[in-house]
């Protein structure tokens, strides 16, 4: 049987600003001051976030998600190798997914290269290696140029690759990463390699790339129901022409979830944290108030054809996830998930049965949530609604998707 | 104005503006700027154009000329527009450029100073300079609340309200057009602009000397983009060079005094 897998992702964020934050400062990125940091009361932060990976992982996660972030206060990971590292001494089974380390942003490959290869020996072949350009704020962190971020970023992929499956040492001729001998060691666990995800946002240039390798995707962007099912037909389409076909396995999507025992609880519990999320974590980056740095002019990353169809498709000024005023607007989005063991259930398996998508990577701790509540809600997920979920999800891969019988399970919860 | 193409080595492609009579002298536009946020001359241009055969081309990537994914360094255009020069069969020439543009004219000068006779740069950007950085223009297109430009604005002119300066870079969204000119724009300017932060060659300063043909440096008095230092190293640093300050102007002079601007630099491109 091939279940749905479930992932648990921690940000990391900076649980501790100032009240009038969002008065005094335009963006949580980037030129956020660091002044804000609180030596005294961040003692332990690190242990307390890792102590709720390690406990999800002990509650039957199928995996445990990390990223890259810099200079900001949504994710204090700029190497979350670190913390991917720490992991394998505290879990035994779980996936250990670094989705994932920003490519651009890494002056030589190989460096990552090696990293990903002893996080995979060390935790005997656990790792899921993700691979991503960067977002907007990142440019800056950097000074990345963004035109030649994306050539860049699929030379060092490919090097990295070609590190893990052929025998060095090999020259690479460049052109980015020119390098006499490549020879690493170690090399990883997993042959011929682990998993590679490539996170993108619905572009089909990245789904091609993604595609011709014979990757899986990853969306990064906390959509509903349609939008994942329209990523998914976009993604089938594109394995098809490659010659591949699509099963839910090959796709993952961002989902934000908080689980308490009714409904009014849960929105009770989780309201302060998901207001800290939005509005300071997500100020100058999916929030319009301040500046936003994702993307624009300023990080022209995109190819001049998809920015002028990026123009043509979208509203200037429209409100993103951050902007939403009150809960029933956020609720309406939906692109974050509260509720009871029984809502939850309903609304994730309607995403499931949509867009039938098989890798769920779901974030249980919102900016400043107290620590037992986001144990609490992904104790609750484990217990009551993740059991239902893969039942079903199961019955519906495995009619919908029969060449999927072949595949060895891959559940560490079976 | 009359618009063609230019074919160059490697399939690419060049787009030109090209209007008066005179002298030949070639423009390389800026931000502000024809083939940057204006698809036609602006008056600047007209009025040099009385007085030069001005020949403007579009950065690579900018307007139609077809972006160079090999495009990297500040070098790689230097050679792009040598072999634009060869193509156009001006073995000697008159070289003015504004902002980016000035930087690249720059470049091209301290390179191959036997073939530029005279070299006129308007708020150019090039230089790295202690303690006084270039401002962070790619940081400013982001708009403010998703809507607003005045910051923008604020940097590329003396007067962040005025007409001109609204007219380039309307609040909100103007014509999808123009929005795609600005972004190609920005791609190029990122390509050999964004590191080291900001639009310079840490270098460019100590190679100034080699360039000893007469030079014109015009500055607004309020630019916002390039410290004032900036003009003054690069007219100390030309052998031979005047600084001109433009009063009620930032940095896109040209676009805001142009009438002022025009004279300065068409009296100084077609001297002797």
């Amino acid at each position: 049987m091939h279940p749905v897998q479930l992932f648990h992702w921690h940000f990391m964020a900076y649980p501790y600003l100032p009240d009038d934050f969002d008065e005094r400062f335009d963006t949580g990125w980037v030129t956020v001051p660091n002044r804000l940091w609180d030596r005294e009361r961040t003692d332990g932060l690190y242990q307390e976030y890792i102590d709720q990976l390690a406990e999800a992982a002990g509650l039957g996660f199928d995996g445990l998600v990390l990223n890259e972030h810099h200079q900001n206060i949504y994710g204090l990971m700029p190497s979350p190798n670190i913390i991917a590292s720490a992991l394998t001494q505290r879990t035994e089974r779980a996936k250990l997914v670094v989705l994932g380390n920003l490519l651009p942003l890494h002056l030589n490959p190989l460096r990552v290269a090696e990293e990903y290869a002893m996080i995979d020996s060390i935790s005997g072949g656990r790792l899921i290696a993700g691979f991503a350009v960067g977002g907007g704020p990142e440019a800056y962190n950097y000074n990345i140029p963004s035109p030649q971020s994306r050539q860049r970023f699929w030379e060092a992929v490919d090097l990295i690759l070609r590190t893990w499956t052929e025998d060095g040492p090999f020259e690479h001729e460049g052109p980015s990463y020119p390098l006499r001998y490549v020879n690493i060691w170690p090399k990883p666990r997993q042959t011929p390699h682990p998993k590679v995800w490539i996170p993108g946002s619905l572009s089909a240039e990245t789904m091609d790339h993604v595609a011709r390798r014979g990757f899986d995707y990853f969306l990064s962007s906390r959509t509903h129901g349609a939008a994942t099912r329209q990523a998914r037909e976009r993604f089938a389409d594109i394995l098809e022409r490659h010659g591949d076909a699509y099963h839910p396995f090959r796709m993952g999507v961002l989902l934000s979830v908080y689980v308490a025992e009714t409904d009014e609880q849960a929105k009770e519990e989780a309201e302060e944290g998901v207001w800290y999320f939005l509005k300071y974590c997500l100020k100058g980056h999916l929030r319009r108030t301040g500046r936003t740095l994702t993307f624009g002019p300023g990080v022209p990353s995109q190819s001049v054809r998809s920015w002028r169809a990026f123009l043509e498709n979208s509203t200037p000024g429209a409100p993103m996830l951050g902007d939403a005023d009150d809960w029933e607007e956020l609720e309406s989005k939906a692109s974050i998930v509260v509720g009871s063991p029984a809502t939850v259930r309903e609304k994730l398996w309607a995403l499931i049965e949509q867009a039938e998508v098989g890798n769920l990577l779901i974030q249980f701790h919102f900016g400043n949530m107290e620590d037992s509540l986001a144990r609490k809600s992904a104790r609750l997920f484990a217990e009551q609604v993740a059991p239902d979920l893969r039942a079903r999800s199961a019955e519906l891969f495995a009619r919908k998707y029969p060449a999927l019988a072949d595949r060895p399970a891959a559940s560490a919860a079976e | 104005m009359s618009a063609r193409e230019v074919a160059l080595p490697r399939g690419r492609k060049v787009q030109i503006a090209e209007a008066g009579d005179g002298p030949a002298a070639v423009y390389l536009h800026g931000i502000a700027d024809i083939h940057g946020a204006s698809f036609g001359w602006l008056p600047f241009h007209e009025a040099l154009a009385e007085r030069l055969a001005l020949i403007a081309p579009a950065h690579p990537g900018c307007a139609a000329s077809s972006e160079d994914e090999a495009l990297e360094t500040v070098d790689d255009l230097v050679f792009h527009y040598l072999e634009l020069f060869d193509a156009l069969g001006l073995e000697t020439l008159r070289l003015a450029g504004s902002c980016i543009g000035g930087w690249i004219a720059a470049e091209i000068a301290v390179r191959h100073p036997e073939r530029i006779e005279r070299l006129a740069l308007v708020g150019p950007t090039g230089l790295f300079v202690p303690r006084a950085p270039i401002a962070d223009v790619f940081w400013e297109t982001h708009p403010a609340d998703g809507v607003s430009f005045a910051a923008l604005r604020g940097l590329l002119f003396g007067d962040a309200g005025s007409e001109t300066a609204r007219a380039m870079f309307p609040d909100l969204r103007g014509d999808i057009d123009q929005e795609v000119l600005r972004y190609q724009l920005f791609r190029f300017a990122s390509r050999i602009g964004f590191n080291p932060p900001y639009l310079h060659s840490r270098r460019l300063a100590e190679r100034l000397g080699r360039y000893r043909a007469p030079a014109l440096v015009v500055q607004g008095a309020d630019d916002r983009l390039g410290p004032r230092r900036h003009g003054e190293v690069y007219a100390e640093g030309f052998a031979d060079a005047r600084l001109e300050i433009v009063d009620g102007a930032g940095h896109s002079a040209f676009a805001e005094r142009p009438g002022a601007v025009a004279a300065l630099v068409a009296d100084f491109l077609a001297g002797p």
